[in-house]
């Protein structure tokens, strides 16, 4: 049985690897995790945006600097024509009684605030050097955000592991070779399994790759590829869900547009939703695929709690699992 | 009238499918998680845990003038547990922030660095001038550490006082925001509605390539680009169908339909052309997926560039999902511009029948690939 599984799996990668969907499954979540490293430290470093008139008071500029990202005009009508754009730029300009700040008038007020702000400390000679103060850093490097785009993508590699094996069901389907699995020696449980493991395949090896290339080295890679493996669960549930109701890929994109629902619902439940109303998310693995994640890249969590959302997610995914069992053998059929 | 009949037959064969309920379905959805939960307002507070180490004077001086924005005035006691310890601490709570205050450093440090929160010591220097500690987490920009290491070199009255009277002028008047729960309506349409489109126009082409539909069309009187814009149509109606699913109850009737109709319109139409254009260089789905998937993700950077102010790198400005976000806000602002909706629209429908031109020659040339 194991051979054929075995078997069944390699073949999938094979056809895969020519069709280019593996590598594409593979490649993707990479290029996108590259581009988290890209993005994240311009936005950790994101401020108030200040345009001033070149050359009018260098000193002024060079302190704002510090503090906030800083453009230079040539002139006042420049600096107002900077300003109308449709980002949230604030210019600062010399008027009778010292320095005002210039703002188109839609800003959010947190934005003039800070910039307010950072003109008084100009004025009032408040110097860097002059600082009555120290920072102590805990070490850590990694932002909150860079942090939720890293495991907003952990579970999309679950939702394109689960796109591949509805695919190579669906592959069977068209091509109606379930119909004849029926008549060789390999029994349906073997066939699901196979299927199954080229995108728990893909999922772990992803998954591993995106925590390296986004700089999460330390963390517990223990803890981490036991929840990839509970994860991998819910994308075989979604594979099978698709591959089998599915009858053409119309309709199995339908159903990932379905599933994102669901998926883009327990993160926001997770990243904004206070106390107790958290508990109306319970009931999706996402959420607790998410929120597990995010216990394992903090490096907060603990082995029990661990072993207590992976627990669940199996129980639900289980769960699910046991529900849909005679149609998925229906579909085989 | 071949147009029509072939739109009316691409309609019918929609219908049956199980593709337009989805679309209808999740617009439904959208519209009532935008109206019943998201709240009008998001209201963020953060959390910070503080020290005095000062003597007593000092210590109720700077308890005071913390208590002064608190909502009732008193500070509340508390225990907080963190590390297998438990620490007492006053809280005060404003409508922007929690602050803790500690009787000790070390609570200070533990709780800034199992919670992730800001941590101040407050103690005097050598000269007796008051004399900061901040526990950071160690991401925090350059520019941020800067601002906290001077903040409180000068007194908080006379800072807030200097604020008060710092003038600001603004270029126009009379702008009026919209809460968060609106402001959360152009994302979802462009994302859910206008930028499906590609999606699903590219699986449409490849059903359809499947099944020999566009060979056939080559010996028919019909030309392939009425087939392909029959099918532009239908999605189009959907988006639009949708898109007002999810504004229409939100934004009641103040707001100027006529312009959303031209965006979602034309914007949807664009998508649409990008899903064509993608689907002829594949013969299947699975092929295309790669460059589909990889396009939605980078359509997708001005959406996180939406919700972070002052976060707008020239690069996601020329992402075109970034004048579509920023032309649906001019729609659902109350004193919203007229233009720059309507120059969008103008901009994406060019593009749109550029690109639907260039389709069309290629499915022209090679009929099905």
């Amino acid at each position: 049985m194991l051979k054929r599984i075995w078997f069944i799996f390699l073949r999938d990668i094979r056809i895969n690897l020519r069709e280019l969907m593996t590598v594409y499954m593979l490649v993707i979540p990479l290029i996108l995790a590259v581009g988290i490293n890209f993005l994240s430290p311009g936005i950790n470093d994101t401020s108030v945006n200040l345009v001033l008139v070149k050359d009018e008071n260098p000193e002024q500029a060079a302190y704002f600097d510090d503090f906030a990202h800083v453009q230079l005009m040539d002139n006042q009508q420049e600096v107002e024509y900077r300003i109308a754009e449709r980002d949230d730029v604030l210019g600062v300009l010399a008027g009778d009684n010292g320095y005002y700040i210039l703002a188109q008038g839609n800003e959010p007020e947190s934005v003039v605030e800070y910039a307010r702000l950072l003109n008084v400390l100009y004025e009032s000679e408040v110097k860097l050097e002059d600082a009555r103060s120290e920072i102590i850093e805990f070490g850590r490097t990694a932002p909150p955000l860079k942090k939720m785009l890293v495991n907003i993508l952990l579970l999309l590699i679950t939702m394109l592991a689960g796109m591949l094996i509805s695919m190579n069901i669906l592959e069977e389907k068209v091509d109606q070779t379930v119909a004849a699995i029926n008549v060789t020696p390999t029994t349906r449980k073997a066939f699901i399994l196979g299927k199954g493991f080229t995108g728990m395949f893909v999922a772990i090896i992803s998954s591993i790759a995106v925590i390296l290339i986004t700089g999460f080295y330390s963390i517990n890679i223990g803890q981490a590829v036991l929840v990839i493996l509970s994860v991998t669960i819910i994308s075989l549930v979604i594979g099978f869900l698709q591959g089998l109701n599915s009858d053409d890929f119309m309709e199995a994109a339908g159903s990932v547009k379905l599933l994102f629902l669901p998926m883009a619902g327990s993160i926001a439940g997770y990243e904004f939703v206070k106390g107790n109303w958290q508990i109306f998310f319970y009931w999706s693995p996402f959420y607790w695929a998410y929120r597990a994640n995010d216990m394992i890249l903090s490096k907060s969590g603990s082995w029990p709690q661990l072993i207590l959302y992976v627990g669940i997610i199996l129980v639900i995914c289980g769960g699910i699992y046991a529900l849909l069992a005679r149609r998925i053998v229906r579909g085989l059929q | 009238m071949k147009m029509w009949s072939s739109f009316k037959k691409e309609l019918i064969l929609a219908a049956r499918g199980f593709y337009f309920y989805v679309e209808l379905g999740f617009a439904v959805v959208i519209m009532l998680v935008i109206l019943f939960a998201i709240p009008e307002n998001f209201s963020s507070t953060n959390t910070e845990y503080f020290y005095f180490n000062l003597p007593e004077q000092g210590r109720e001086i700077s308890k005071n003038s913390l208590l002064e924005n608190d909502t009732d005035g008193k500070i509340e006691e508390v225990e907080i547990e963190t590390g297998g310890k438990v620490y007492p601490a006053g809280l005060i709570v404003s409508d922007e922030q929690e602050i803790y205050i500690f009787e000790s450093e070390e609570a200070v440090r533990e709780l800034a660095d199992s919670e992730r929160n800001l941590g101040v010591v407050v103690e005097l220097d050598e000269n007796n001038e008051l004399f900061y500690r901040y526990y950071l987490q160690g991401y925090e920009s350059t520019r941020l550490k800067n601002l906290l290491s001077v903040l409180l070199n000068e007194s908080t009255v006379v800072l807030e006082e200097r604020i008060n009277n710092q003038e600001v002028r603004t270029l126009t008047t009379g702008f009026e925001p919209i809460t968060e729960r609106k402001n959360t309506i152009p994302p979802l349409v462009a994302f859910s509605g206008s930028l499906m489109g590609m999606f699903v126009m590219a699986a449409y082409i490849f059903l359809d390539k499947k099944e020999g539909v566009i060979e056939a069309y080559a010996v028919t009187p019909s030309s392939v680009w009425r087939y392909l814009l029959s099918k532009v149509f239908v999605l189009l109606l959907t988006t639009v169908v949708s898109g007002l699913i999810i504004v229409i109850p939100v934004m009641g009737f103040s707001i100027n339909y006529g312009l959303l109709l031209l965006l979602l319109l034309t914007t949807g139409f664009f998508a649409s052309t990008l899903g064509l254009l993608i689907a002829s260089f594949y013969d299947n789905m699975t092929k295309a997926f790669g460059v589909i998937y990889l396009l939605f993700f980078i359509l997708m950077v001005p959406g996180i560039a939406y919700f972070i102010p002052g976060w707008d790198p020239f690069w996601v400005k020329i992402i075109p999902t970034y004048p579509i976000l920023q032309g649906f806000k001019e729609i659902i602002l109350p004193k919203g511009d007229i233009v720059y909706p309507l120059l969008t629209s103008a901009g994406f429908l060019a593009g749109g029948l550029v690109i639907f031109a260039l389709t069309n020659i290629r499915f022209k040339r090679t009929l099905s690939v």
